[in-house]
């Protein structure tokens, strides 16, 4: 350092405790190894923290059953076992999805879960509406809330055919809201 | 503005005093790089524990899930796999940092009147950071925690009369399961944190009330002085920050992967335990018998009673190294006696044949002139020609391989076994690999 420096030793005993620029250079050296470190700390264990927060449910195709098992327009509760994983834990749960052949080939796969709040319903053959046995929410073939308390029809989930087979994407949908919102 | 803000605390707080008090400490002969030992260790206490937090918020101590939570973190959380490599290499800076911190004051003579509190609250604070090694490696329960652990708590075993009561006492009863996990995993993180933390406040207490030792002769250390800040603390903070690069670049380039899960059955597993015991390890392996003991605890019961009462034991009042020949000498004896035992160990330990590269270039080889289209090892490949999968019992002779490769109608005449042109370093691989295929893998 080209500046002029205070005496760093005093002969004879003492204080020789740096002052001036000196002392300003240790500040700052110290004040960036601070930082430094800190910020080298930070961003690690930053990240662990929010890891979770930043990842979204992967959902997976799921295979519920053949399509030629469908009859045309009669709704057909398929079970199935998905995988779910929470954090280092696997587990297995068995869903039910309610599906519907309609006349002209489609298929419409629909959540178990009825829209109201959310109880599981079922299809009643005789009167030919789905019903839900907690508050009387009934819907028709197509999911249109047909009486009840029930804000909306009910929640299709994605599906496609490979195969023969039908491949459903479970999800679940918050109840009680006027429009379908993913939970 | 940090400096209005502390005015505006200081005119409420009365602030001043208390930054004297902990930044213009006098330093006899002023500051020195040879004096940033305790503060490096200090600062990988504080390394340890916050990155432990955070490894605290996957880990699940039970034998269902902490292997499982481990990988978790190892795996699946961002940088998951870099705290956790802090955590492991701060370990082992916290030991050399120790060590050092150690080696420094006894060279100084630093725990000389009127500083023994010091030093022996010192040795109490190094056998605690040692506690926190020995509990903290089991709890990724896996092949080497497991059965290093096990190891450890039947050496407590053989001290006698109480020895089987204190080894149940730390495995939670007979055998080494849940109940030691959760007990070692609780010792770990709350109860070591909390006596480590009292133990420093008395060691930094005793610290300021009899004051820093300085240089060895009185004449230096009254040539001049220095407060603590900003020179020594500047000094601190380099070499901190220096450890901590260090670390991170050993957790970033270094991965730790975990062995196999802890299997309780599997009694051929043989672990090596952390660098930093292994010199005890190779010790251990030179007394059998009724000596036995002697090392796994009368031993180390003697040599930590000796570092605890030392400024006892060593009274020359003289604190130069150079007039201290006695104690210097005991002083590099008991360190080479122990680099002794590593360096031997850290031998031993790579001499054992581990995965040879060759092997690896030889499957290569192997994979690539299509060997698999005839050959079978276990179950996988044709089966015109012979079975390979333990060709290395069959066939131990490595000329006989390479000769076979150079041509086979040489050793084996009348076989559809074509030459393939390989060169001689090829050879060597492909028999190496050849020579590796055994019936034990």
């Amino acid at each position: 350092m080209g500046h002029v420096e205070q005496p760093d030793e005093q002969p004879g005993g003492g204080f020789s405790t740096p002052v001036g620029s000196r002392r300003t250079f240790f500040h700052w050296v110290t004040a960036a190894a601070a930082g430094l470190v800190g910020l080298g700390l930070a961003i690690p264990l930053f990240s662990t923290l929010i890891s979770p927060a930043l990842r979204r449910r992967r959902r997976d195709w799921v295979d519920v059953g053949a399509i030629d098992d469908l009859p045309s327009g009669q709704p057909r509760q398929l079970d199935h076992v998905t995988s779910i994983r929470d954090g280092w834990l696997e587990t297995t749960s068995r869903k039910a999805v309610w599906a519907v052949k309609q006349p002209q080939g489609g298929i419409t796969v629909f959540s178990p879960i009825c829209t109201h709040l959310g109880c599981g319903y079922r299809w009643d053959d005789s009167e030919q509406k789905f019903l839900c046995p907690c508050h009387g929410s009934s819907f028709d073939v197509n999911g249109q809330v047909v009486g009840g308390p029930a804000p909306r029809p009910l929640d299709t989930l994605p599906s496609k055919v490979e195969g023969g087979r039908l491949l459903v994407m479970y999800k679940d949908f918050k109840s009680g809201l006027p429009r379908s919102v993913e939970t | 503005m940090p400096s209005r803000i502390y005015e505006w605390l200081d005119t409420r707080l009365n602030l001043k005093p208390v930054q004297r008090t902990l930044l213009d400490e006098p330093i006899p002969g002023g500051a020195s790089w040879i004096y940033v030992f305790g503060s490096v260790t200090l600062f990988l206490f504080v390394l340890q524990a916050a990155t432990g937090m955070f490894l605290a918020l996957y880990y699940a101590p039970t034998p269902d899930h902490a292997y499982d939570s481990v990988r978790f973190i190892e795996t699946e959380v961002t940088l998951g796999w870099l705290v956790r490599g802090l955590h492991h290499w701060g370990a082992s800076a916290m030991v050399v940092a120790i060590g050092l911190h150690m080696l420094q004051t006894f060279l100084y003579g630093a725990y000389k009147s009127p500083r023994e509190v010091m030093w022996m609250v010192g040795v109490m604070l190094f056998l605690l950071v040692m506690t926190f090694a020995f509990t903290g490696y089991l709890l990724p329960w896996d092949q080497t925690a497991y059965w290093a652990t096990q190891i450890g708590i039947n050496m407590v075993g053989t001290v006698p009369l109480m020895g089987d009561f204190a080894s149940r006492v730390l495995r939670g009863g007979e055998i080494l399961g849940a109940l030691t996990l959760s007990r070692f995993f609780a010792i770990h993180v709350l109860f070591l944190p909390a006596i480590l933390i009292a133990g420093i406040a008395i060691h930094l207490f005793v610290l300021r009330r009899v004051g820093p030792a300085g240089p060895w002769t009185d004449e230096r250390a009254s040539l001049s002085a220095e407060t603590f800040a900003p020179r020594q603390v500047y000094m601190d903070a380099v070499v901190i920050a220096g450890v901590f690069l260090a670390v991170a670049a050993l957790a970033i380039s270094i991965p730790l992967p975990l062995t196999d899960k802890a299997n309780p059955s599997d009694t051929s597993f043989v672990p090596v335990p952390e660098w930093y015991f292994l010199f005890y390890y190779e010790l251990l392996k030179y007394v059998h018998g009724p000596l036995e003991p002697v090392a796994t605890w009368v031993l180390p019961l003697c040599v930590i009673l000796i570092m605890l009462f030392w400024p006892f034991i060593d009274r020359n009042p003289v604190r130069n190294p150079i007039r201290r020949p006695v104690a210097l000498g005991g002083g590099i004896l008991f360190l080479l006696v122990v680099f002794g035992l590593l360096g031997i160990s850290i031998k031993n330990l790579y001499a054992v044949p581990r995965a040879d590269p060759s092997v690896a270039r030889g499957r290569a080889i192997y994979a690539q002139l299509g060997c698999v289209g005839c050959h079978r090892i276990h179950g996988e490949g044709g089966a015109v020609a012979p079975d390979l999968s333990a060709v290395g019992d069959t066939r131990p002779d490595r000329e006989w391989h390479v000769k076979h490769f150079r041509d086979p109608q040489s050793v084996s005449p009348g076989t559809f076994m074509p030459k393939f042109p390989l060169s001689d370093e090829q050879l060597h691989d492909l028999t190496s690999y050849m020579l590796s295929l055994k019936r034990a893998t």
